[in-house]
């Protein structure tokens, strides 16, 4: 082992200490390999084949079929699928409600409680809740309360031939799903939030109280500001959530196309008997627009490592 | 009888491209001489998770298992997931012998190299079965991959009990105006006339499937599936127009019930017809016998005197052989018993009401409504297999099924929704 | 820094007494709403313990009559639990296991020792942690089988608990990281220097030195990836053919089709099966918010 004898700083030898022994190198090497090679394996590469796929005629189940087809599945996608256009209608809408609605809620929730108002302990737990249910429970348990014989036609006291069709109309369903989806996305941006809160100096709260400052003026001026990497997560993370949507629809529409999402798009073409690379130009397209936010992320995280 | 079952009528093109595949089924022929039990350990995969259905088909595989001594594990999935699956699951670890769908469906998969060819099994069982049964078990390369079970119709159902109260004789409705005054009828009563859904986005093929054959004939049908007429064709245009005078008879929800929905409906005596596939008699028997008493079937009406009642969907289900489970030749070992009469009689003995595609069935122990099913089917010269089941599965469910759906969502949008279905079929890469 | 201001004291009481009154109304504001939050869960748990004949009868709200667990002890009987349960256990320990692992070696190696692939190694994980499942499913399935055809055994990973738990960690190794590696920032680097000075090598310097301070972390996010993979709905559908192999989670959409003349049967199903995770939520609810860091804005 090399080991520095002169006495130089501390910081001196922590900089210089680039001389690994032989069996640190290993250690470090299986540290990081076998991580590394996982996540590429199933993450990155799969991700590169995907995308090279959505360039070729495929069913997808012998190789010796695939065939170039150049831009072909996304200008099907594009000029030829209407559904498209309303999957991505549905899906902007349901960025911006998030967006707007659910993740402002959540990060006011979160100040609340970190602030202790009364009773913050059960609100917090209250409103967690249905972030640890699986999103198939959650399904079952809205598609009680929403079905022809259930609790909301059951007040409208409508019979089923004439029940509110909660997730097949058109008008409702998707604010339906936006609910839905809220129900979730609201407890966990504030637990996100909370913990982020956790870490902000107390000191400068206490000051800003104490310059005369209201709630609000204090969080808006003071509070927000310092929380801006939090800041940029919970954005990232509201984006990437309902772009990626999936399993709330899956579990109450099937692969049908009653609601159509991204999400479900991808899965309706990739899986299943009909099966084709248009799955991949769509699951594609679902990256791309994914990409924004996490490039955004990651420019800010560089930054930060560079201070 | 059923001796006209029409072959998917193939393009050339693709039934070259089978038989060019090669190697289909050359391993698994050489078997099969002679040796029946003592194949081992078996796996079957039913495509259902239903009480009735299952107690039918463990039945099956007991009484398989009490005959030849092969251990058969049963393995069931929920029908939607099974298929939405079935591409993974027959390149992946499939089970030997499974439940599947005759049509295109089977042809295609068959097609990739995923089934086994069991056209040896038919050549011993063979004689049991009509050569419509054959024709429909049979792949685009002309060998077998697929033997029977069960067949069931499309039809208009009612519960008799229903109908004695208002006083409507269903089986004197024969054509359409006959059906439009009865729905009026069922509609003055305050009751929904026609229980629909399409929740599940295949629900309502059945209603175009019937509507597209009686209007234009089971050539044009069989064709328009098959691209070689157009969607854009006025006579699509008809159907669609007949379709719309159904809506008002219907209840308003069809996007928010599933199969089951609207068959509640019948069920509980809130509407008069269910035009539904006659499998849902078991969930009849399910709540009571009384309830599956009542249950009654006729041909949905006549609307073209030119082809009158002609056609119906009758579509097939029944068992196939995964060339990637583990063992071949149990699988072919297991798919035999189940296509022969002592299968047949094993899941019969069940009590659970079954049509058998089997000869020997005894037809003179079927009960009414299963009486009523059969003379749906005889009525019929030809017979089809279902929207889902006779054309391309990346053009039935990611591209039909939603536009069905937006047409309910818009009845006025028909040319558009029309016009955009033809785009993506003409879109849809070479087989 | 704070700048004392001298304000007359009236003034400050009034304020703070205003405040008072706002922060009241606040509270009992997200106290109903909490209400309404949880309404969607106890009505589900309330239809769990009525007959559904009874529904179809009187509708939703007639007045019960019959009242019980017979839902839920029917549902147990025919769910086969203990199969759908340790199947769970199967996928969800091991994965949360290799996540913590994985994720804090990364982390590890990139805040402790400045290499020059450190930040792109974070970027790598970090973004992949975000990429949509459906985008690698495909060459994931195909991998597996060929993995496995490699090996003669086709189940070596697809149709197989280890195939799930691997995709599971590939895919949440990213998040852990992220965490860790913000954790561990706050943590003085002349820990790890002294221990370098020491002598020690790379290996007991995660082991005994760095990993025994990453408690709080690791406790946290152990609790909320047990949670998520818990959940997970997609890897085990389609990564999955048997049925009896899947989790809890993906076996409810098996309940939806098989129970579904029953309806408040399904609810009874939908409690059992939500009853693991609500349990953790409780006893350790203090580990949810507790341990996670994200982002420092101290010094």
């Amino acid at each position: 082992m090399a080991v520095e004898t002169a006495a130089p700083s501390t910081k001196q030898i922590a900089r210089r200490r680039r001389f690994f022994s032989k069996q640190d190198k290993v250690t470090l090497g299986f540290f990081i390999g076998i991580p590394t090679f996982l996540h590429l394996s199933l993450v990155w590469i799969p991700a590169i084949a995907t995308i090279a796929l959505s360039f070729t005629y495929w069913t997808g189940i012998r190789l010796e079929d695939i065939v170039w087809a150049g831009t072909a599945n996304y200008e099907n996608i594009f000029f030829n699928t209407p559904i498209f256009w309303e999957a991505i209608r549905v899906n902007t809408i349901w960025l911006l409600w998030f967006f707007f609605i659910a993740t402002p809620l959540g990060v006011l929730l979160a100040y609340q409680i970190d602030r202790e108002i009364r009773g913050h302990k059960i609100y917090q737990s209250a409103y967690f809740l249905p972030v640890v249910l699986s999103l198939a429970v959650t399904g079952i348990i809205w598609n009680f309360l929403l079905r022809p014989d259930g609790f909301v036609n059951g007040l409208l006291g409508l019979p089923i031939s004439e029940a509110v069709s909660f997730f097949g109309d058109d008008r409702y369903n998707i604010w339906v799903i936006m609910i839905m989806a809220s129900w979730r996305h609201i407890g966990y941006i504030m637990l996100l939030y909370l913990a982020g809160l956790k870490a902000v100096d107390s000191a400068l709260r206490e000051a800003a109280t104490i310059d005369g400052a209201t709630e609000w003026q204090s969080f808006r001026k003071v509070v927000f500001p310092a929380m801006r990497p939090v800041n940029i997560i919970v954005i990232v993370i509201t984006i990437i959530e309902s772009l990626r949507a999936f399993d709330m629809v899956y579990i109450i529409y099937g692969s049908s196309g009653g609601l159509p999402i991204l999400g479900v798009l991808v899965f309706n073409n990739i899986a299943g008997e009909g099966a084709s690379m248009k799955g991949a130009a769509y699951a594609v397209i679902l990256f791309l627009l994914s990409i924004v936010p996490i490039i955004t992320y990651l420019q800010q995280q560089f930054s930060e490592d560079n201070k | 009888m059923l001796n006209k079952i029409s072959n998917h009528e193939v393009d050339r093109r693709l039934v070259l491209k089978g038989a060019a595949a090669g190697g289909l089924g050359i391993a698994g022929a050489t078997m099969l001489a002679g040796c029946a039990s003592g194949t081992g350990p078996v796996s079957f995969g039913a495509r259902t998770v239903d009480e009735s259905p299952t107690i039918q088909l463990k039945g099956l595989v007991d009484a398989y298992t009490a005959k030849t001594g092969n251990e058969v594990t049963y393995n069931a999935t929920e029908s939607n997931a099974f298929q939405n699956n079935l591409s993974q699951y027959l390149q992946g670890t499939p089970d030997d012998c499974f439940q599947w769908m005759a049509g295109f469906r089977m042809q295609f998969f068959a097609a990739q190299d995923l089934l086994v060819d069991i056209s040896d099994v038919w050549d011993e069982i063979g004689d049991q079965y009509n050569e419509s049964y054959k024709i429909a078990s049979t792949g685009l390369d002309g060998k077998q991959y697929f033997v029977p079970q069960s067949w069931y119709p499309w039809g208009l159902h009612f519960r008799k009990s229903m109908m004695a109260e208002i006083g409507m004789n269903p089986e004197d409705i024969y054509n359409w105006d006959d059906f439009m005054g009865a729905l009026a009828e069922l509609k003055g009563q305050g009751l929904i006339g026609l229980a629909a859904a399409d929740k599940g986005g295949w629900e309502a093929m059945g209603t175009f499937d019937i509507l597209n054959a009686r209007i234009n004939g089971y050539q044009f049908h069989v064709d328009l599936l098959g691209g070689r007429e157009k969607w854009t064709d006025d006579r699509v245009r008809e159907v669609f127009r007949h379709w719309e005078m159904l809506l008002p008879y219907q209840n308003t929800n069809v996007l928010d019930l599933e199969w089951d929905g609207a068959m509640q409906l019948l069920l509980q005596r809130q509407a008069g017809f269910f035009m539904n596939g006659s499998w849902f008699g078991g969930n009849f028997l399910e709540q009571s016998q009384e309830d599956y008493d009542d249950l009654m079937i006729v041909p949905f009406p006549e609307i073209n005197p030119d082809h009158g009642r002609d056609t119906v969907d009758a579509p097939i289900d029944g068992f196939c052989v995964a060339k990637n489970g583990s063992n071949n030749d149990g699988g072919k070992d297991l798919i035999k018993f189940a296509g022969d009469m002592e299968g047949v009689q094993a899941m019969l003995d069940t009590g659970i009401p079954m049509t058998s595609a089997n000869n020997g069935q005894d037809r003179s122990t079927y009960d009414a409504f299963q009486n009523a099913q059969l003379a749906v089917m005889n009525e019929a010269k030809y017979i089809t297999q279902f929207l889902d089941r006779d054309t391309r599965p990346d053009f039935a469910g990611p591209v039909v099924g939603p536009a069905f759906q937006s047409w309910f969502k818009d009845p006025s949008s028909t040319d558009s929704i029309l016009e955009s279905l033809q785009s993506q079929w003409d879109a849809l890469p070479p087989l | 820094m704070t700048t004392m201001i001298k304000i007359p004291e009236n003034k400050t009481k009034k304020k703070l007494h205003a405040q008072q009154i706002k922060d009241r109304i606040i509270s009992i504001f997200i106290g109903i709403f909490a209400l309404v939050w949880v309404f969607p869960i106890v009505w589900t748990l309330w239809s769990s313990l009525r007959p559904y004949a009874e529904i179809r009868a009187g509708g939703v709200f007639s007045p019960p009559q019959e009242l019980g667990i017979f839902n839920y002890t029917e549902a147990m009987e025919r769910m086969d639990l203990p199969l759908y349960f340790a199947n769970t256990a199967l996928i969800t320990l091991p994965a949360v296991f290799l996540i913590l692992l994985f994720g804090s070696l990364i982390a590890f190696v990139v805040t402790r020792y400045s290499f020059r692939f450190n930040v792109a190694m974070l970027l790598l994980f970090t973004a992949g942690n975000m990429l949509p499942p459906q985008l690698v499913f495909i060459p994931v399935f195909k991998m597996y089988l060929a993995l496995g055809d490699l090996f003669g055994d086709r189940r070596l990973l697809y149709d197989n608990h280890w195939g799930v738990v691997l995709i599971h960690v590939a895919f949440q190794m990213g998040f852990a990281t992220f965490v860790l590696s913000s954790y561990m920032k706050t943590i003085p680097k002349e820990i790890s220097e002294s221990a370098m000075v020491d002598g020690a090598s790379v290996f007991t310097h995660y082991f005994r030195v760095m990993l025994p301070l990453l408690r709080p972390p690791l406790a946290s996010l152990g609790v909320l990836m047990i949670t998520w993979i818990y959940n997970d709905f997609f890897w085990a559908l389609v990564l999955m053919s048997n049925d009896s192999k899947r989790p809890i989670t993906s076996a409810l959409g098996r309940l939806q089709g098989e129970f579904v003349t029953d309806y408040n049967l399904l609810a009874a199903g939908a409690m059992i099966a939500a009853l693991p995770t609500l349990i953790v939520f409780f006893v350790l609810r203090k580990q949810f918010v507790g341990g996670l860091t994200l982002g420092s804005t101290k010094g």
